[in-house]
């Protein structure tokens, strides 16, 4: 049972996250006085990278890139609820904590990272380069976020966090939910930090060299990975859902903040976004920390 | 040939009788994906270049019609030759076309691709590109429009949705011709040598 | 100044050109002091080109360093003969450091050889085996004739419009030529069935 249980919330994810990616590109484009693809757009090309008839690869630890890349995703997703009361759409969740997912998180990039170094691609490597520096500096505040709300709530578990919120978490504990915003919309990869995919200066980065079908993996992880980092914020800070509807309506909510954020601004460099994100939201956070007590 | 457009577009090449009755109804609906899902490659050679970022952007938004940028040969799916090419641009044209993962188009811009257009007397530009590479669709003009190269662009994927568009196995089944004419004006070494002296030796650059 | 010059470098081919042009030709072994006094004493110390024309006829190159004050007010041409069966010269990238570029430019459009400039290797043409292309014995319509192949039509030299209202008004007269048959031809059925009309009425 727990099989199709999972099958399940793969597909939803695979589907939403496209879905979702759709509305992004085609938001953006509203943001810039043009009319934009369907909301189809990124399933279409997700879908013609899988036809491809030929993939250039560059020997096995190439091909393994994606691979881990798109199984630290898929596991990611498992271990975090959809909902914190029923049972089903609840995964493997019962078996590992925030933990595990926190740790799940770093796997796919370090991955993807070995992968990149097989192909030689040096603008690869930059991107990579650039991508893990990013993500010590991008954990820092969502870590602290995420071990004050264990310390509050007592427990590691997402649902019992989910579901023990009579106030959200995000009004109750606002400087907590904004320090880890910050980081968020860097995981989600929007301006200004979106340093690692950067078009123009380092030819989409770790995705330079792969083609074909490890791009059309790419693409569907990056998907189903963006869904999932929707999931688990919206039960950290937003109360968490009850029914199909309250969580496509949050994860939206929250999705639609990350994009017009990411519109507004524009690209910081690599040494700003890592200044930025060690001094700002990381003192946000730790302030936050400190006042949980006098609560 | 192709009639029906605003720019007289015409079909110089492809093979439009070419047998399509063989495509099951799963090949149908892939080509369908293909037609609507179309990257492409930002490079531009000659001064058709500057055509395509209007075209890109807010003002003619070819990301409507699917049509979106790649920065990467391996990503991409159509190579805009854009206008004309020195023996050195074709060199590296050959060389990030071969790059490119099947299938790939090659849409062609300006009439210095077709015929040398204003440099058909230069010692040093190709006149017709068909001879070194397949060529999809050619969209005529000097330069064309961004209008001329969004029609060329939905002609191509008319093309992609019949099937019709070859180019590319054309280019498999007939790389000694091809190699051949490579050959000719480029002398024994089509590929560029692509290592760091260029880039180290003293004065290189 | 220009007196000076005269002077020293025993040349009378002075010219003003313009207020911010001037011309000089001198021997080509006083060439280079030439180009030193006038950078140490007049402020020449911008080399900002290095041409060449070819004089098939007299048979030499002239070559041209294009120097420019200090003020950017005026340019001194200096200007110097090379033999055309023989072209090399001293090179200058000792001195200004951008004329190796424009040197190797000119070795590889003329076959000049620039002595003492290490890198003289191929700038824009690649594995190019044939004249030099800028020399004027190289006839650049044989050489495009003899290598590269033109699309068929493209020296009939026609007015694009008018061939354009020719194709049309053909078109237009095919599809009227057309209409026309097939009326006739519905008028011819009409006939028919109304012959066979007539028949089978009689039949009855």
């Amino acid at each position: 049972m727990i099989i199709f249980d999972l099958m399940m919330m793969f597909a939803t994810a695979y589907i939403v996250g496209f879905l979702y990616y759709g509305l992004y590109r085609n938001i953006t484009a509203r943001f810039q006085r043009r009319i934009g693809p369907t909301v189809w757009q990124s399933l279409y090309d997700s879908i013609k990278f899988f036809n491809k008839k030929d993939t250039i690869s560059h020997g096995w630890m190439f091909y393994l890139g994606p691979v881990i890349m798109s199984s630290g995703a898929i596991m990611t997703l498992f271990f975090i609820p959809f909902f914190y009361q029923s049972d089903s759409f609840s995964g493997l969740s019962k078996y590992g904590n925030l933990f595990l997912v926190l740790y799940l998180m770093l796997l796919g990039p370090l991955g993807n990272a070995m992968g990149v170094g097989a192909s030689g691609s040096p603008f690869g490597i930059m991107g990579i380069t650039r991508g893990l520096t990013r993500m010590f500096a991008m954990e820092l505040p969502f870590y602290i976020s995420v071990v004050a709300l264990m310390s509050i709530n007592h427990s590691a578990d997402i649902a019992t966090i989910a579901a023990n919120q009579e106030t959200l978490n995000a009004f109750a504990y606002p400087l907590l939910f904004i320090g880890a915003m910050f980081s968020f919309v860097a995981m989600m990869g929007q301006s200004p930090f979106d340093v690692v995919g950067a078009p123009v200066e380092v030819y989409s980065g770790p995705a330079a060299e792969f083609g074909g079908k490890f791009l059309a993996i790419l693409m569907s992880q990056n998907s189903i990975f963006s869904f999932a980092k929707l999931v688990l914020m919206v039960n950290l800070f937003l109360g968490g859902a009850d029914g199909f509807l309250e969580l496509l309506g949050k994860t939206f909510i929250l999705f639609l903040f990350v994009i017009a954020f990411g519109s507004i601004y524009g690209r910081f460099k690599t040494h700003q976004s890592v200044d930025f994100l060690v001094k700002v939201p990381t003192a946000i956070s730790i302030v936050g920390l400190i006042l949980i007590n006098w609560r | 040939m192709q009639e029906g457009f605003l720019s007289e577009q015409r079909v110089l090449e492809g093979d439009l009788n070419s047998d399509t009755s063989h495509r099951n109804s799963v090949d149908f609906l892939i080509d369908w994906f293909r037609k609507r899902s179309i990257f492409v490659l930002a490079y531009g050679t000659g001064c058709g270049a500057i055509e395509m970022p209007p075209t890109f952007t807010s003002r003619y938004d070819a990301e409507r019609l699917g049509i979106r940028g790649a920065a990467t040969p391996r990503q991409a799916d159509v190579i805009i030759v854009s206008g004309y090419c020195s023996y050195k641009t074709l060199r590296r044209i050959i060389r990030t076309y071969e790059q490119m993962s099947n299938p790939k188009y090659v849409l062609a811009l300006g009439s210095c691709t077709v015929n040398g257009g204003m440099y058909w007397d230069s010692y040093n530009t190709i006149k017709k590109l068909e001879d070194y590479m397949p060529v999809d669709m050619y969209v005529n003009g000097c330069m064309p429009r961004p209008e001329s190269i969004l029609e060329g662009f939905i002609a191509l994927q008319k093309e992609i949705g019949d099937g019709k568009a070859t180019s590319w196995k054309k280019y498999q089944d007939n790389y000694e011709f091809y190699r051949k004419n490579q050959e000719a004006v480029l002398g024994n070494k089509v590929e560029p040598a692509y290592d760091a002296d260029w880039y180290l030796y003293d004065g290189g650059l | 100044m220009y007196s000076e010059i005269k002077n020293r470098f025993a040349t009378s081919d002075i010219e003003e050109k313009r207020d911010s042009l001037a011309k000089v030709v001198v021997e080509r072994h006083r060439l280079f002091d030439l180009i030193a006094m006038l950078g140490r004493e007049y402020d020449y110390v911008t080399l900002s080109a290095i041409t060449c024309a070819d004089w098939i006829e007299d048979g030499h190159l002239a070559l041209s360093y294009m120097l420019t004050r200090a003020d950017r007010k005026h340019v001194m041409m200096v200007q110097c003969m090379i033999a055309r069966d023989e072209p090399h010269i001293e090179s200058l990238s000792a001195s200004f450091k951008q004329a190796q570029i424009m040197e190797r430019e000119l070795h590889e459009m003329y076959g000049i050889d620039f002595v003492g400039n290490d890198n003289l290797v191929e700038l824009s043409l690649e594995n190019w085996i044939h004249t030099p292309p800028l020399r004027r014995e190289f006839d650049t319509l044989e050489f495009v004739e003899n290598h590269l192949t033109f699309r068929e039509g493209r020296d009939d030299n026609m007015d694009v419009k008018k061939e354009m209202k020719r194709l049309r008004a053909l078109k237009k007269a095919q599809k009227e030529a057309a209409k026309k048959a097939k009326e006739l031809k519905e008028a011819e059925s009409k006939e028919v069935k109304s012959q066979l009309k007539e028949e089978s009425t009689d039949v009855k």
